[in-house]
């Protein structure tokens, strides 16, 4: 389960067009779709959000990956399903709050997908967030894999000393965290001290304006998905929003 | 009777590398093995197989007679224990002797025999002046032998370490040494991984090499440890002692340090 978990969230460079794009264009792309997926009001309109997000992620080729952080986010979907019910919503309602949710989530995961660390770290600098805060942003980032497969390794270990995870009433179930999570903040904590030091041993922070070896450019694929893009959200959007 | 058993075993991982091919291997009770090879040969991945952590996608692991498929992870560990390689990937106790009981505790050892297993397995890994210790403030070598300790505890029929000896300085690795040697003349049985042929060559137990997931050779150290091509293919080097036997011409090679210096004092002495 942690092994799928640990596939699902670890970002692998595909050469698609939609990979190739400039990060910026991916990001607004993503932003639109985000739009669109909040402001769905119906079944059908949560429809062709899944649609809208189901082209780029096919040219992406990654739609098996975002069914499976969709389904990842699927017992979070189902608890927002049975509250909304307890409070006397009705069921089509619900599932119309449910599936925008769902919507929601892969909306953005076609973003994280398809966007790699660094050129997250690029389009924040564009941005002109403050240098330190985009350097812990994107490590964090970075690190989900390495933390993923440290994960993976002490569940193995805690399993072969007779730890049963899935065993036990909801209590026990909690209590069994504990030999899990302990060994992976400790070794996290750890392992952002060591970095700590070796940036500044690399001379980080030394100068205010340090200089950077990656420029973001538009190129003609970037202008031409937009010529596709803006035009399709405009009318969706339109429609959406019951003006058309 | 063969204690683990390795039947054509294929394991193909979600990624599609295939990690371990047409894998046969048995391990004996009372036996020591060591298996060696260079990184990503597939060690880790087939000791993982001997308590069920993995399972093969084809071909059969048997342990005690039992297919590894049948039976649940617990139920295998009680037999075979596996120590990893990262300490720090299992240690989260308060104390080193509540590290130790943790498995015992697991097993449903009652309160005062753990207690009891847990104090004899700190006693005789050398860290009962250290049993209060929060285990994260022990040295490297400590913490290893914490491991090997909250494992030995609950007395599994097999000890399975995987490359005790990385990170370790030269007392610990020497008292490593000394507990494996301990495991073998007690006629224990142990498999142990490492791709440290320096360290495995005063005990020559018998050597499996794997290479690329599959098993390369499989004998005596002595005879293993000669075939220098092979080794190398495998990411390996024969150990400087070796080395030195071969340089000489030397039919029977040198154990020990000791050994190799009197033969060559006397060698000097006699030119
Ligand atoms: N969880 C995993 N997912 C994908 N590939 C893996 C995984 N674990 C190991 N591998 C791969 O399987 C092969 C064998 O790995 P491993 O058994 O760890 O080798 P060793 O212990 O000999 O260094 C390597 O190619 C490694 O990259
Ligand atoms: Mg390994």
């Amino acid at each position: 389960m942690a092994h799928v978990m640990a596939e699902g969230f670890k970002f692998r460079y595909l050469k698609t067009p939609v990979h190739g794009l400039d990060p910026r264009v991916k990001l607004l792309m993503t932003a639109m779709l985000f739009a669109l997926a909040l402001l769905s009001s119906n079944l059908y309109q949560e429809a062709l959000v899944f649609a809208a997000v189901g082209v780029p992620a096919a040219l992406a080729r990654s739609l098996k990956r975002l069914l499976r952080i969709a389904a990842l986010s699927l017992t979070f979907s189902l608890m927002i399903f049975a509250v909304n019910m307890l409070f006397g919503q009705p069921l089509l309602e619900s599932a119309v709050i449910t599936i925008r949710f769902l919507g929601i989530v892969a909306a953005t995961s076609v973003f994280f997908v398809t966007t790699s660390p660094d050129e997250i770290e690029y389009v924040m600098r564009w941005f002109r967030l403050p240098r330190d805060f985009v350097f812990a942003f994107a490590t964090s980032i970075r690190f989900v894999p390495v933390l993923m497969m440290d994960l993976t390794q002490i569940i193995d270990a805690q399993r072969s000393r007779g730890l049963e995870m899935d065993r036990g009433n909801p209590v026990r179930r909690i209590r069994n965290l504990i030999p899990v999570l302990i060994p992976l903040i400790v070794n996290a904590l750890v392992r952002s001290g060591e970095l700590a030091e070796a940036m500044e041993a690399r001379g980080y922070g030394a100068v205010s304006r340090p200089t950077s070896m990656h420029a973001l450019l538009m190129k003609k694929n970037d202008y031409a998905a937009l010529l596709v893009l803006v035009p399709a959200w405009s009318l969706l959007i339109t429609y959406f929003l019951g003006l058309l | 009777m063969s204690v683990i058993e390795f039947e054509d075993v294929r394991h193909r991982m979600p990624n599609g590398v295939v990690a371990l091919d047409s894998v046969s291997l048995k391990v004996g009770r009372g036996e020591v093995v060591a298996v060696v090879g260079g990184n990503g040969a597939g060690k880790t991945t087939l000791l993982k197989h001997m308590n069920g952590l993995l399972k093969p996608s084809s071909g059969r692991v048997t342990v005690f007679g039992k297919e590894t498929k049948e039976e649940s992870i617990a139920r295998l560990s009680r037999r075979v224990g596996l120590v990893f390689q990262n300490s720090d990937h299992q240690i989260f106790s308060e104390s080193a002797k509540e590290e130790v009981m943790f498995g015992l505790k697991n097993f449903g050892i009652p309160p005062g025999e753990a207690e009891e297993k847990a104090g004899r397995a700190l006693e005789y890994y050398g860290l009962a002046d250290l049993a209060a210790r929060p285990p994260l403030t022990l040295s490297g070598g400590e913490k290893k032998r914490l491991c090997i300790a909250a494992v030995m505890a609950w007395e599994p029929d097999v000890l399975v370490l995987d490359e005790p000896t990385v990170g370790q300085d030269y007392p610990s690795r020497s008292r490593l040494f000394g507990v494996v040697q301990g495991l073998a003349s007690s006629n224990r049985t142990v498999v142990i991984v490492s791709h440290d042929l320096e360290f495995l060559w005063p005990l020559s137990p018998r050597t499996v090499v794997m290479s690329k997931g599959r098993v390369v050779a499989d004998g005596p150290a002595r005879e293993v440890f000669m075939r220098t091509e092979m080794l190398r293919d495998a990411g390996l080097r024969e150990p400087q002692l070796l080395q030195l036997s071969r340089r000489f011409g030397r039919e029977e090679p040198f154990t020990a340090v000791d050994q190799a210096a009197a033969w060559l004092t006397e060698r000097g002495r006699a030119n």
